[in-house]
């Protein structure tokens, strides 16, 4: 039962992980129908970005992370522009598009690599007290990284929330994802809407990218696993659907955790991929919505 | 020299990782990227075989190769249900965990150590040892593996699988089996790519997981693209240009890791660069069909072997095709309801009704497409209900779609022959073990569909791409493709909309002939003066039921359906 809590817990930060790349992911994808495979190598950038921030300018790590969001942004609306946006003018096939952000993916992933190294960076300096609760004759352990996962999906969600409801800019973004050809025909400036989306998705990812920096250190690999959770939670929830990816990651982010009480270890990060697999296999439509 | 003679031997191995390769992504459109899994499972079980079992060349060659034709024909099952952005996802996903597997079993595979001391190639007692000694194998191999390639894509069987790449619906609609042919490509793509795998382990002695990542995918997915997509030659051109260019880069004389991660941005670059400039890639897909031999040989046959004929041995009127009280629910709505319909050999029937009265869905029902929610279908007195859309076609119906769905980058002749019924060129197996029967079979079948499109007016366009054909070349095509399929029960879904009086003019006498001939023919039409030209008896649709039938004079001088339909 103790193991189970361990896991409960370990599985619910995660899966706050995971639902924030979902949510990222899932609004550059949802609006824009881009297969944005960069994304993985742009939650990369935004690591080092935090990660050079507090350890080369010694910055605190809070403003350093705010140096990761901006350099996120950067990063995502000049990828829209010099990449994708060439390839919108000329009406390129979806999969034209697709492998393009492949080969932009690998292109940032190594360029990093001559650049940075290859070696993992590591914050030594943010401490990560861990917190003993009581309940029952139970011990259940949590520590400030986990509770700031949970705080930052929490934050993220209300805002992102607000942003979409209430300002005019969200709505068009809203209009977007439900039908881009109508939103067109109304007269959304669909050109700024995708580069905002751009800018926001890519902006978000570098939240978690500071906390899994924070957790485990940066790598230059890091990206592709960042990029398939991000598919796997968006895909779990449905395509188009934020909340459902924010469900989808943290489903999946419990089911990882949760799995190991059954599998061993070596297999966890195969998990998601094999949960990617059965629902598009299965129900290529998302798990939450009617057939 | 050896250096020189160690790029040949690799440029060899990717040739045939890129043919194969390109099998799969050009020519059946099948964007399954986990090429290098499949090259994975080849190299894998050729190291486990000989260091393990010690069993001689060319056994784990083989062994692999039917190993990996088994995982293709799994990874098949995904294509079978999903298509475009999401098969690339869940390839990568699949590839993903090959790797796990391959990582995590490490009794089996020596985990993140791989295999070492795989010993080398045998022949005859003689030890292929150097790359020089190796090449020739290479050569030899990768031309077999080159030949299976280009013999698969210039048979039957590969104009089928361009025709599913264009469109798998009107595929299936042309008798052909979509299962069948995902299920075979990928089996025969993987298993080629894994007999590159097997020599690739018996020619560097070793085998890590490092080498098959999504990145090796992508490297040889850039060669295909840049070589070009469904062209052979291109792969050639792809692979030798992609092997070659990362070895200029020694010339900088870069620290090793530097040098690999600056191969790795240049080809990320390129493939950005290619589908900037020239998605086609350097040799395109060509143009035209080889058929000038084809056209030579079938002169000198008598003349167009006639298509099966079910049709000419029919007495004027009798029934055909029988739909008993079909209905077809989406959830809550029903689209068709205690439908019945029946069709009769030399009659033409209209099939008529407002927008979403359930009239191309009475079609999706009778051929296959749907599955009716209740109700029974019968052809020539034999229950066809829930028989898949190429076996209605096969047993003699077939259907012309609303939205056309010709094979547009097939020429027009091409569209035509891939209809044609009982080729046993597209059974891959055929191709392979008789060769001089489907040889024969393509000159008849040439002779045959050029004899269909001079009666819909088309052989002087024959060697056209079907998209650049004006619209109503493209309504001849799409009738022409019909005949084609041999069937003697023909539905057609609007198949004169949008054309003008005067073509509409030749084409009423050719629905007519084709009633003469014994056909069965059923039309979707809105247009009156159609109705009124070429039908003997016309059913209104409306809401899902058939509420009046009748002959056309008669219908349409009903004052009721005049108010509901032409109102």
């Amino acid at each position: 039962m103790e193991l189970f809590l361990l896991l409960l817990v370990q599985g619910i930060a995660n899966g706050c992980h995971y639902a924030l790349l979902g949510l990222a992911f899932g609004l550059i994808f949802g609006t824009t129908n881009i297969v944005h495979f960069a994304f993985g190598a742009l939650f990369t950038y935004s690591a080092y970005a935090t990660w050079a921030a507090a350890s080369l300018l010694g910055l605190s790590i809070v403003s350093a992370a705010l140096i990761g969001v901006a350099a996120g942004g950067v990063l995502g609306a000049f990828t829209y522009l010099v990449l994708y946006r060439p390839f919108e003018e000329n009406n390129a096939p979806i999969f034209v598009v697709m492998i393009a952000s492949l080969g932009y993916g690998i292109l940032l992933e190594n360029l990093l690599g001559i650049l940075a190294g290859t070696d993992t960076k590591v914050l030594t300096e943010v401490e990560n007290t861990t917190h003993v609760i009581e309940l029952g004759d139970m011990l259940v352990f949590v520590n400030n990284l986990q509770l700031l996962q949970v705080a930052a999906l929490v934050v993220v969600c209300l805002a992102l929330y607000l942003f979409l409801r209430l300002t005019s800019y969200g709505k068009a973004i809203l209009a977007m994802t439900d039908n881009p050809e109508m939103a067109r025909i109304i007269g959304i400036d669909t050109f700024k809407v995708t580069l905002l989306v751009f800018v926001i998705g890519t902006g978000i990812a570098a939240i978690p990218a500071a906390l899994i920096l924070i957790k485990d250190g940066a790598t230059t690999s890091m990206g592709f696993n960042a990029v398939f959770i991000a598919f796997v939670a968006v895909i779990v929830g449905g395509v188009g659907s934020l909340p459902g990816a924010v469900l989808g990651g943290l489903l999946v982010g419990l089911l990882e955790s949760i799995g190991m009480m059954g599998i061993p270890t070596e297999w966890q990060s195969t998990i998601a991929f094999v949960v990617l697999f059965l629902v598009l296999v299965f129900r290529p439509t998302g798990l939450f919505k009617g057939t | 020299m050896d250096y020189l003679i160690h790029i040949a031997v690799m440029a060899f191995l990717y040739v045939i990782l890129t043919s194969s390769f390109n099998l799969l992504i050009g020519y059946a459109g099948l964007f399954a990227l986990a090429h290098a899994g499949f090259f994975a499972v080849g190299a894998y079980t050729t190291a486990i075989l000989s260091v393990t079992y010690g069993l001689p060349f060319p056994v784990p060659m083989l062994a692999g190769a039917v190993l990996t034709a088994g995982v293709g024909a799994l990874i098949a099952l995904p294509a079978l249900r999903t298509s475009g952005h999401y098969l690339v996802i869940i390839t990568i996903a699949f590839q993903t965990i090959l790797l796990a597997f391959l990582l995590n079993v490490k009794d089996l595979t020596g985990g993140a150590d791989g295999i070492t001391g795989i010993e080398r190639v045998s022949i005859f007692g003689v030890q292929l040892a150097t790359s020089l000694e190796f090449l020739p194998l290479a050569f030899f191999m990768t031309v077999l593996c080159f030949w299976t390639c280009w013999r698969v894509a210039n048979s039957p069987f590969g104009r089928a699988l361009r025709a599913m790449r264009e469109n798998e619906a009107a595929t299936e609609a042309v008798g052909k089996n979509i299962l069948y042919m995902k299920v075979t490509v990928f089996m025969v793509g993987s298993a080629l790519a894994a007999v590159a795998g097997s020599l690739y382990a018996r020619y560097i002695t070793f085998v890590g997981v490092d080498t098959f990542g999504i990145d090796e995918t992508i490297y040889i997915l850039a060669m295909v693209i840049l070589g070009g997509m469904a062209n052979l030659r291109g792969s050639i051109v792809g692979a030798i240009m992609l092997v070659l260019l990362p070895e200029l880069l020694k010339f900088l004389e870069l620290p090793p890791d530097i040098a690999d991660k600056s191969r790795e941005i240049i080809y990320g670059l390129l493939l950005i660069i290619i589908l900037r400039v020239r998605p086609q890639g350097i040799l395109p897909e060509r143009e035209t069909a080889t058929t000038a031999g084809l056209a030579e040989k079938a002169q000198r046959l008598a003349g167009p072997p006639a298509l099966p004929d079910r049709a000419g041995h029919d007495q004027p009127g009798a029934v055909t095709v029988c739909g008993h009280n079909l209905a077809k629910h989406f959830g809550g709505i029903v689209a068709v309801d205690d439908f019945s319909i029946e069709l009769k050999a030399g009659t033409v029937v209209g099939l008529i009704g407002p927008n979403g009265a359930g009239k191309t869905t009475a079609f999706n029902l009778l051929t296959g497409f749907l599955k009716p929610t209740a109700g029974e279908i019968t052809y020539r007195g034999r229950n066809i209900t829930g028989l898949k859309p190429h076996q209605v076609v096969r047993a003699g119906m077939a259907r012309s779609f609303q939205d056309l769905k010709l094979f547009t980058r097939l020429t027009v002749l091409e569209n035509v022959m891939v209809a044609l019924p009982d080729q046993h060129g597209d059974d891959l197996a055929q191709v392979f073990f008789t060769p001089a029967r489907i040889a024969r079979e393509e000159v008849e079948n040439y002779a045959r569909a050029m004899a269909i499109l001079e009666f819909v007016n088309l052989k002087e366009k024959s060697e056209e791409r079907a998209e650049n054909l004006s619209y109503a070349e493209e309504k001849l095509l799409v009738i022409a493709r019909l005949l084609a399929t041999g069937a003697d029960v023909l539905l057609f879904d609007e198949p004169l909309s949008g054309l003008d009086p005067n073509t509409l003019k030749e084409i009423f006498p050719v629905v007519r002939r084709l009633a003469a001939d014994g056909k069965t023919v059923c039309i979707i039409e809105h247009n009156l003066d159609v109705i009124k030209g070429v039908c003997d008896h016309v059913v209104f649709l409306d809401e899902g039921r058939g509420l009046a039938d009748g002959a056309p004079e008669e219908l349409l001088a009903n004052p009721t359906l005049a108010e509901r339909y032409f109102a």
